[in-house]
């Protein structure tokens, strides 16, 4: 099926607007998702230096706590005087109003005198953090608490889970990340009586992360290792995703280096940066997790590109609406033209024709009147009648010029026609290019 | 009359000659080309020999290649 000039220049311009608008809006959007990548991934940098500013903000805090407990005059004098009720009522006044998971004090030979979560014995001699602290040093650090530690505080339970991993096994954690402060206690004469040591623990606990995400926006969570042990991160019910291996953490706690780039919890995927948590001794122990979900930038790049679309769309059609009348005024005056070329070919050839039999008819006069001369050259030899001879050469003198215009009648004639074979072979060809110009206009066999 | 015949390259040539010739107002008459004469065209033009001169500027202004004359 051949189509006309005019659909295949509607055609053009439509598919040359669709295919320009498709480049455009491919490559907008390309362009668009890496410079909201780009952004976004500045600014989840951003969250979690945020995020990391919490965190040591919260240490910070700790560090402060216990080392004012550690010169406080009560305490000291309740150490002193072995006085534990009081000593433990101070130590839970102390934790309760300052959010402390533990607080705890030991002797110098790390046996401990009281704790603020109640009166369970025990000696932390062993603990590498009260050990440093009787040596006079205040420790302030993120650490792994033992099952052991954790169970002379009661707080075992709140760091006990069973981290589900990615392919649906579980493993079971029972050590406790925890920001710890620890701090000498001192008599008059600045001799070490003993120390105090306290700290949050973060398994379970929401109060850091909730801070964050409420100051920050996105998701912010906190790893032990690579498992979740405290987040905002929603799960699809609306719960807390917790106790669940993240897998792009493993490489930050191998690596000891931070992850950046796309993660997915809780069925949501989000551009994320996680941080690794190391202790005073630059030890991996766990991670900051903050992210923002990719939702966000992926309903940003539709809007976008939805509205690009409309206006695409609109674009499209006001230039049709434009192209329409140009291309019907052009088509029209192509097919008046062909038209004209047409007529004009068909008349010449009517003249060609006509050329062609009068041709002929001078060729016959041209034999009539040298047939003539014959009979008169004949008439003459015969000698007939003596009083016509004179009128016999008139004769053959008008006949001679006769003869002269003839030839030169004919010869015209002969110049016409070969000039006349030419035009022939040239209206062939104006009518060959007015039927092409026919089909190219309406698309229809001229 | 036929006192000058004027010739050409081309029966073409003697054609438009004839009509430059016939616009000026100069009488010619188309006659077969003599046998003394020699080019290709078969036609030559014979015109009085007072308008020779004539017959010669209305052909140059014509643009037409005059191929001789006999007289």
């Amino acid at each position: 099926m051949k189509l006309s000039l005019r659909t295949r220049l509607l055609g053009t311009i439509v598919g040359a607007i669709v295919l320009c608008f498709l480049v455009t809006l491919i490559a907008s959007r390309i362009e668009l998702n890496n410079q909201l990548r780009s952004l976004a991934q500045t600014q989840v940098n951003n969250g979690a230096g945020a995020f990391g500013g919490y965190w040591d903000s919260r240490k910070d805090q700790i560090k402060l706590l216990v080392a004012q407990d550690a010169v406080s005059d009560t305490m000291r004098k309740a150490l002193q005087s072995k006085n534990v009720a009081a000593l433990q009522d101070q130590l839970s006044n102390a934790a309760r109003t300052s959010g402390l998971s533990f607080l705890t004090v030991v002797d110098t030979n790390g046996n401990v005198i009281a704790r603020a979560n109640g009166p369970a014995p025990g000696s932390l001699k062993s603990n590498d953090i009260v050990s440093r602290a009787l040596t006079g040093e205040t420790v302030s650090t993120a650490t792994l608490l033992s099952p052991a530690f954790l169970n002379g505080e009661g707080l075992a339970p709140q760091a006990q889970a069973d981290i589900k991993t990615a392919d649906g096994k579980s493993e079971h954690i029972d050590n406790g990340l925890a920001i710890v402060a620890a701090a000498p206690i001192s008599d008059a004469n600045e001799r070490t009586i003993g120390a105090i040591v306290g700290g949050v623990l973060m398994n379970h606990y929401y109060d850091l992360v909730d801070q964050a995400t409420h100051a920050l926006g996105g998701s912010s969570a906190i790893l032990e290792g690579d498992g979740l042990i405290s987040s905002t991160i929603q799960m699809p019910d609306g719960t807390r995703a917790v106790d669940q291996q993240v897998a792009a953490a493993q490489n930050v706690e191998k690596n000891d280096a931070p992850f950046s780039g796309v993660d997915t919890e809780g069925g949501t995927a989000y551009l994320v940066r996680i941080d690794p948590i190391t202790n005073d001794q630059n030890q991996v122990l766990g991670a900051r997790w903050y992210g923002i979900p990719l939702s966000t930038l992926d309903a940003i790049i539709n809007k976008t590109t939805l509205t690009l679309l409309i206006w695409g769309a609109i674009a499209a059609l006001l230039a049709l609406a434009l192209a329409i009348p140009i291309v019907q005024r052009l088509s029209d005056t192509l097919s008046k033209r062909s038209i004209q070329v047409r007529t004009a070919a068909k008349e010449l050839g009517v003249a060609i024709v006509g050329s062609e039999v009068s041709g002929d008819h001078v060729a016959m006069t041209k034999a009539a009147v040298e047939r003539l001369g014959t009979l008169l050259d004949e008439l003459e030899g015969q000698g007939q009648g003596a009083s016509g001879a004179p009128k016999i050469t008139e004769l053959k003198a008008v006949n001679a010029e006769l003869q002269g215009d003839m030839i030169v009648i004919d010869t015209l004639s002969q110049e016409m026609s070969n000039r006349m074979q030419q035009a022939v072979t040239r209206v062939q060809e104006l009518n060959d290019v007015a039927k092409g110009l026919s089909e190219l206009v309406t698309g229809e066999a001229g | 009359m036929a006192d000058v015949i004027l010739f050409f390259s081309s029966n073409a040539d003697t054609m438009i000659a004839t009509k430059a010739l016939k616009d000026a107002g100069i009488p010619a008459k188309m006659i077969p080309k003599p046998a003394t004469v020699n080019t290709a065209s078969n036609l030559c033009l014979s015109i009085d020999l007072g308008a020779e001169s004539q017959a010669k500027t209305a052909l140059s202004g014509a643009g037409v290649a005059l191929g001789g004359v006999v007289k």
